[in-house]
């Protein structure tokens, strides 16, 4: 009885400890051996007995899956992050990968139960400072950031806490301001670029005239003062412009705890929802509200199919866009609108393109370059490349002669006992 | 995450092996994150939820590449909000969807904007709905409720409706329900528990199984959880009862596992047997 009184009170003693540090948002700095004497008091206790054994079977890639890319030509850095293993991974933009290497090891790995990265979807490199931004698109709710020095599993040098579902990243050197897309509730999120902890954004692009439908992608041209976002098309309706439902200041919602991180808290209208058709949406730079898009590339001449991160050539006037699904790169014309053709599409077997969700674009030396999630590979390209051509250079993170599993955040599982399959959605 | 799809893996794949299929792309209406999937085996279909676009998706079983769904539950007379999980009753022939304080239930064949047949609604219910799962046999269902609990209902309960048993309290050791399944024959409830929201690796985690007819704060009756299970965030469970096997998925490791656990796959008569011996 006694042992079972010193159980409870441990078991309390620890929750109480852990709520207060999740509270303080402190629980990746706490040291490994509290960790222990927490986990050790958390030990499972049942009725019948607990298993603890290896599993049979264990399905898991080895392998990155590349997400997103960043590229600093003024540095040679290339910055890509991996949804697989939970890293941000560094080459040096000139690395091209010998064929019959197993992979090419990268300059700098972080990544680890420190770093405050789990499913991440975004990265964005400081020009001047070289820091690196990343955005986690699930599981942890934060941006965290890096300095150039920072290398294995390091606390971030600093946290921005971002809605839930943040997907898309890109920066406004000029004025000094982050822009973001949030898959659900759809909308794009400006941040100041400095901003940390629980800081307000400074503008919020959300509501039905919008017409952002589960927006991926961002890009901007400058030059022209737009903002591009890439959309798979699934979307929810507020009868007009959002509304919140928050009864509190965004400070006070958001740093309460990580569970109230779920979502903006939006009502929208009962019931409705709708599948779309992909679409690339351009707005003007400041906009924010329920401000409808400038123009709109849609429709099945486009041959958007999943598009994923979008990049802008501001001389070339054009629009890059990873096309998931499609195992192609599609170009457009910044001026572009309504259902229309890509004028390049890069796609083929010499391509090496293999679901690319991430892309960016290196001006100074004329390349594009695509993070491609299907075979843990970036290729380069010339901006000009059209159709099925070999890229300049390949950079691998696993063997030449695999495909990766893709599985991403597996939150479900299911079996199929006809075909005797196991069944895994992301 | 920067790619939905679902990957279908033999039942014997393991390590880095490829899916034998993948159902993904532009038709096949997917997104992320899917929090549930159930394959009817009656009827030879997968059901997901799409809480971006309020619907419920079926395919065909042996649906491959991207291949768009054969129905589609959605519309405003469908009452769905977010849909993040279900079941199926493919006895009764009935989808049950957790919403927020409600449970949908729908006709297994429902296409388009159908009404729900019955709505679980109300204070009594004590419901929170983000997960669920359906006995078939003892016509009952499991969903979570307010309090970090477990909640099981008459299958056809229907309005503001007392769930028959709640299982609730810090002997449950219940931080998080994630996707929930049952083992009808042994009235079994199987539940992931990946622990605190946020904490990237979070001291408690498990799989945990309840009777259905357990009742207030009981601790679970068998885990799957230690150090040899190498589990560190359990999203997700599916029951195998032929291959008396269990798989989980766990977030942190983006990775499937297969527990053969033949002492959990007892019909209830059996156990009783076995009990009654000892």
């Amino acid at each position: 009885m006694a042992l079972k009184r010193n159980g409870s009170w441990l078991v309390i003693s620890a929750v109480l400890a852990v709520t207060a540090l999740m509270m303080l948002r402190l629980v990746a700095a706490v040291p490994q051996e509290v960790r222990s004497r927490i986990a050790a008091a958390f030990q499972v206790h049942t009725r019948e007995g607990n298993v603890d054994k290896k599993p049979v079977r264990y399905i898991k890639d080895p392998n990155p899956a590349w997400s997103s890319i960043a590229v600093n030509a003024e540095h040679d850095m290339v910055v890509m992050t991996d949804e697989n293993l939970f890293r941000v991974v560094e080459y040096s933009r000139l690395d091209n990968t010998p064929p019959k290497a197993r992979f090419t090891e990268p300059k700098r790995i972080i990544g680890g139960d420190q770093t405050r990265m789990e499913m991440l979807c975004g990265a964005y490199i400081d020009p001047k400072t070289l820091d690196v931004y990343v955005t986690n698109n699930d599981t942890q709710d934060w941006m965290p950031v890096f300095s150039k020095n920072a290398k294995g599993n390091v606390a971030p040098d600093r946290l921005l806490a971002t809605p839930h579902r943040t997907w898309g990243i890109v920066g406004d050197e000029t004025r000094q301001e982050l822009y973001m897309t949030i898959q659900f509730p759809s909308a794009v999120i400006v941040y100041r670029k400095t901003a940390a902890g629980n800081d307000a954004p400074l503008r919020l692009l959300e509501g039905d005239a919008t017409e952002l439908a589960d927006p991926h992608g961002i890009a901007l041209d400058l030059k022209n003062d737009l903002i591009i976002v890439s959309n798979h098309g699934h979307r929810r309706f507020y009868g007009g412009a959002a509304v919140s439902t928050l009864t509190e200041t965004w400070e006070q919602w958001i740093g309460k705890s990580t569970a109230d991180l779920n979502g903006l808290p939006r009502r929208y209208l009962p019931g409705l929802g709708k599948f779309e058709m992909p679409s690339i949406n351009i707005y003007t730079r400041s906009a924010s509200g329920n401000t409808a898009p400038v123009r709109v590339i849609k429709g099945p001449m486009t041959q958007l199919n999943w598009p994923s991160h979008v990049a802008v050539h501001e001389e070339r006037g054009e629009i890059f866009v990873a096309n998931d699904a499609d195992d192609s790169i599609l170009v457009f014309r910044t001026s572009d609108t309504g259902d229309v053709a890509p004028t390049r599409v890069i796609k083929g077997p010499k391509t090496r393109v293999k679901n690319p969700t991430g892309l960016s674009l290196d001006v100074k030396n004329g390349e594009l370059w695509v993070a491609n999630m299907g075979n843990f590979a970036a290729t380069v390209f010339p901006v000009t490349a059209n159709g099925d051509v070999a890229p300049l250079r390949v950079i691998r993170g696993g063997p030449a002669d695999q495909i990766g599993l893709m599985i991403g955040n597996p939150g479900a599982v299911g079996y199929d006992s006809k075909r005797q399959q196991i069944l895994v959605p992301n | 995450m920067a790619h939905p799809q679902i990957a279908a893996f033999a039942r014997l794949a393991n390590g880095g092996q490829t899916p034998s299929r993948r159902i993904y792309g532009q038709t096949s209406m997917l997104s992320r994150t899917m929090h549930d999937i159930r394959y009817n085996s009656v009827d030879d279909e997968i059901l997901v939820p799409n809480p971006f676009s309020n619907a419920i998706l079926t395919f065909r079983g042996g649906a491959d590449g991207q291949e768009p769904p054969i129905r589609i539950i959605q519309g405003p007379n469908t009452e769905l909000n977010g849909p993040d999980r279900l079941d199926i009753d493919v006895v009764h022939r009935e989808i049950f969807v957790p919403g927020r304080g409600n449970v949908l239930v729908f006709p297994l064949d429902g296409n388009g904007d159908v009404r729900p047949k019955r709505v679980i609604r109300g204070p009594d219910t004590q419901v929170d709905g983000s997960s669920i799962a359906v006995d078939p046999l003892h016509n009952l269902f499991a969903t979570t409720g307010r309090d970090q609990s477990i909640l099981v209902f008459d299958r056809t309960a229907n309005g503001n409706a007392k769930p028959l048993h709640v299982i609730r309290g810090p002997n449950t050791q219940i931080d998080r329900i994630n996707q929930m399944a049952i083992y009808p024959a042994g009235k079994l409830l199987v539940v992931a528990m990946p622990g605190v929201q946020g904490a990237m690796e979070p001291p408690r985690v498990f799989v945990g199984m309840w009777s259905l007819d357990d009742d207030g704060d009981v601790a679970p009756k068998w885990t799957i959880t230690g150090k040899q299970t190498g589990l560190k965030k359990p999203f997700a469970v599916a029951l195998n009862p032929e291959h008396k096997e269990i798989y989980v998925t766990d977030m942190r490791l983006n990775g499937v596992m297969t527990f053969s656990v033949p002492e959990i796959f007892k019909p209830v008569a059996e156990r009783a047997a076995s009990a009654g011996q000892r």
